[in-house]
């Protein structure tokens, strides 16, 4: 829960979201409201008002949004980056585990969901509903009763709950993966009865779940409108997946077309999400830029340079830097180690992960989680 | 512009090739080739190893092939020398080293391949080097003096000697013999790793197909041209060229020709290799390695412990900490004059100056960025109160963390150490023996009965190199490579009894 100031703050925010992606916030707005988040969270996060005070940064101090230091995704390991009392968080989000021995887990604490829930709204209604379509959101995550700390599992839900039509579901579960049997009988089901659906789950889970079809020489023709959201990416796995080579795997065993989907970026550290332009664009405008991910409003991404920290020239890779302002409850600034480049309408291309860096998100454990399904069926 | 062809193909001609791949560098200012191959030419150029083997190496005398490669070396190690000016031209862009890094490491490689170290490993692995050409007597006999019937019943004459009188045995000769085709595959960015291989198979007489790294394929091809202009028909024992590593195809060709692999790389290359060479052929392994530095308070006064400290910031800089050899911690012993924290704050200052002599050398923004998460963790660490502390440069140069939780730690390399406190520098075993498997070189410094009884234990669980921080980048030639005979594990014996 927030105190009275943030939820004041939370008030600005909510009318913000309430707007929508397309209304402007212009930089010296963003700055305003950027400034105040930074105080109070300065005020009230003893370890990351420490961290600022040491590089010289203080709220006073402060001209633009870009000079709020940000803090690097690794810190959420190590403490409750939390502004305020951790323990009235009303959700804890955590990093999915990996492989690397005793690496603890990143733990985001979320004092108010409905920012959470104020941000991913709109957001996803713009980028993967824009035609306003109401659709079963069909999902291979496992659902958040058995995956109670998961962003992503909790974003699904919310998403369902909220957005989806009847028969929105999730066809995974921790101890067996994905459900083949009962996702295909749906997906028949809607081939047959016209309902486009919205299928949504880790790359990762796309990747087996197709390996799957096609093994067993299945494909669907998933009624037009259908879609697919995919989040994550293949660094590090074993099976390494191109983007273009899924593409054409979705379009060709489930017949939804590659501006149909739409891949999303998300991470635990972070309250927004960011989604592909590709189905928005195609719906709204007709037109086809190439492939990139937009930031609501109420976010700003840039692309740094790792050995200065400062913004990389146009056009250059450099390392995502988000700041987003639902993270009112911890700290707006978040440093990642994800590769990218800016895009010229404020967009940008995720290029990949640090090598050797614990890969974010469910996407890998989703895949571990079906290997070790698998080999308990062996 | 510089465009160099990586690749020493002996009998093959541009127009054998199915084309080649460029490699661009420093803004398109040097550009790298790599042939595209076949596998019939591949095919070709292992039978011409093996008939070049034949024809100019298997009965030459050992000492012969010494000489071939010290008149190398000593060129290699000339800085007026044209090949090792375009060395240093060319390793800085390609391997991402800095200039005075890349001269340092030829420098010393090069004295590691001149005659005398060169005799120092023969004499190391071999009693009589003279072995590699002929039989020799091992100073042993062909068997215990043994008779039918067993001792004290009489008997017969001992059978084992043959040709035995009076019951002694003969004298034991032995011959060692060489692979007549050794495929290397290489990997990483150090260079020299590839050209110390290829030369210890030439002392055992060995024709070579060395397959390069994609982060370093220019030493070995200037060490077999080198070659070949010393000593042409040596040079037709040696090819060298690229292919992206797992190529089915070509591999099953180099596999099926070879008598021996020898593979370097991480555990998954290494594990794929192993499940492809066909059975009989010998494999050698030089799998991902790990080391440390462990330093005892009776070395920690005040007067000598900025001299440890600047070596252990040596041995980390070395490599850019991307060798097996480079150490991953340093492990201090709490209790001397300069406590562990303190130690720390002197082997950053030591990086810090290293930064000057020997600059960290371009890294990817990838590695940059793991550089930052490491250092922002332990930022935090220190900001919840853990007791953490980071000496770093601005930039992504240097870090070194000091870290009183004493679990080991692996490092993200390029120059990111950690210092960890221990109340005893013995408990450094248990903090490493869950990494024991992957255990290389010890850079150990305390009193000498203690780092006797220390390197005793390291060695029991794995370690195969305890040795001091000058030296802990440069094994010398004679070196037990990861815990086995350089020469001999390439060999087999042959004894002639009686």
């Amino acid at each position: 829960m927030l105190d009275r100031e943030g939820q004041a703050l939370r008030a600005e925010l909510i009318e913000r979201f309430r707007r929508g992606v397309d209304a402007p916030f212009a930089d010296d707005a963003f700055t305003a409201l950027a400034k105040r988040i930074f105080a109070y969270q300065f005020e009230r996060n003893a370890a990351y008002a420490a961290y600022c005070r040491r590089q010289g940064w203080l709220p006073e101090v402060i001209e633009h949004w870009s000079q709020i230091p940000a803090v690097p995704t690794a810190a959420f390991k190590e403490l409750p980056l939390v502004s305020g009392d951790p323990g009235r968080a009303e959700a804890v989000f955590r990093t999915s585990g990996t492989t690397r021995g005793r690496e603890r887990r990143g733990e985001h604490h979320i004092l108010d969901l409905t920012l959470y829930h104020g941000s991913l709204l709109p957001n996803f209604a713009a980028y993967v509903l824009p035609d306003g379509a109401e659709l079963p959101i069909l999902s291979l995550v496992p659902s958040v009763e058995e995956m109670t700390d998961s962003s992503l599992a909790h974003m699904i839900d919310v998403l369902s709950d909220r957005l989806g039509s009847p028969g929105s579901r999730s066809f995974a579960t921790v101890a067996a993966g994905i459900e083949y049997d009962a996702l295909n009988e749906a997906l028949r089901g809607h081939e047959a009865d016209g309902q486009p659906v919205c299928l949504i789950g880790t790359a990762f889970a796309f990747v087996h779940w197709t390996d799957r079809l096609r093994e067993r020489g299945e494909r669907f023709r998933l009624p037009a409108g259908s879609r697919l959201v995919d989040t994550g990416g293949f660094k590090g796995r074993s099976r390494e997946v191109t983007a273009d080579a899924l593409l054409a795997t979705y379009e060709e065993l489930l017949g939804i077309p590659a501006d149909h989907v739409v891949n999303e970026y998300g991470m635990t550290e972070l309250c927004s999400q960011f989604y592909d332009n590709v189905l928005r664009d195609r719906i709204l405008t007709g037109s086809s830029r190439p492939r990139h991910k937009v930031p609501p409003p109420w976010v700003r991404t840039v692309a740094v340079d790792p050995e200065t920290l400062e913004p990389v020239a146009p056009g250059e890779v450099g390392i995502l830097r988000h700041h987003d302002l639902a993270n009112l409850g911890s700290v707006a600034a978040v440093q990642t180690e994800d590769l990218g480049r800016e895009t010229e309408d404020g967009g940008f291309v995720v290029l990949g992960r640090a090598s050797g860096a614990p890969p974010r998100g469910c996407s890998i454990a989703m895949d571990l989680l079906v290997e070790a399904a698998g080999a308990r069926r062996r | 512009m510089i465009v160099f062809d990586a690749w020493h193909l002996p009998g093959i001609e541009d127009s054998d090739l199915a084309g080649w791949n460029e490699w661009t560098y420093d803004d398109g200012r040097i550009r790298i080739r790599v042939p595209v191959l076949d596998p019939s030419a591949l095919g070709r150029v292992t039978e011409r190893l093996r008939a070049a083997r034949e024809e100019a190496l298997a009965g030459r005398p050992v000492a012969d092939v010494v000489r071939a490669v010290d008149a190398v070396a000593r060129r290699l190690g000339r800085s007026d020398d044209p090949h090792r000016a375009q060395a240093e031209r060319l390793l800085p862009a390609v391997t991402g080293y800095s200039p005075p890094m890349i001269r340092l490491i030829l420098d010393r490689m090069a004295a590691d391949w001149r005659a005398g170290a060169l005799d120092g490993l023969l004499r190391a692995e071999f009693r009589d080097p003279g072995v590699l050409d002929g039989f020799r007597d091992d100073g042993s006999t062909a068997g215990p003096e043994w008779r039918e019937g067993g001792p004290g019943r009489g008997g017969a004459a001992g059978r084992a000697g043959g040709g035995v009188s009076g019951g002694r045995p003969a004298p034991r000769r032995v011959r060692a013999y060489g692979p007549e085709l050794a495929v290397h595959l290489f990997s990483g960015n150090v260079p020299g790793v590839a050209v110390t291989s290829l030369i210890r198979a030439l002392l055992v007489k060995a024709s070579s197909l060395g397959k390069t790294a994609s982060g370093e394929p220019v030493l070995p091809v200037l060490f077999a041209r080198m070659l070949m202009e010393v000593d042409p028909a040596l040079g037709e024992c040696l090819a060298v060229t690229y292919w992206p590593g797992g190529s089915a195809a070509l591999e099953d060709v180099a596999f099926g020709s070879a008598d021996t692999v020898i593979v370097y790389g991480g555990e998954e290359s290494v594990a794929s290799v192993r499940a492809r060479i066909p059975p009989g052929t010998r494999l050698v392994e030089h799998g991902p390695r790990l080391s440390f530095i462990a330093i005892g308070k009776e070395a920690l006064g005040a007067a000598e412990a900025p001299g440890v400290a600047d070596a252990a910031a040596r041995a980390t800089a070395v490599f850019d900490q991307q060798g097996c050899v480079s150490p991953h911690v340093v492990y201090i012993e709490r209790g001397g004059e300069v406590e562990p924290r303190r130690f720390a704050a002197l082997l950053a200052r030591g990086m810090e100056r290293l930064e000057e002599e020997l600059p960290r050398g371009r890294i990817g923004p990838a590695e940059a960025a793991r550089i930052r998460q490491v250092r922002g963790g332990a930022e935090f660490r220190a900001l919840a109160g853990r007791d953490v502390e980071v000496h770093a440069s601005d930039g992504t140069e240097y870090t070194v963390i000091y870290e009183a939780d004493p679990e080991f730690t692996a490092s993200c390399l390029n120059r990111v150490i950690w210092v960890k406190p221990l109340d005893a520098l013995e408990d450094v075993v248990a903090h490493v023996e869950p990494f024991a498997r992957y255990l290389q070189t010890v850079g150990l410094v305390a009193g000498s009965r203690r780092r006797e009884a220390l390197a005793e234990r390291l060695g029991r669980i794995g370690a195969s190199r305890i040795t001091d921080l000058q030296g802990m980048p440069w094994p010398p030639p004679p070196w037990h490579h990861d815990g086995r005979g350089p020469l001999l594990e390439l060999i087999r014996w042959a004894d002639l009894e009686g």
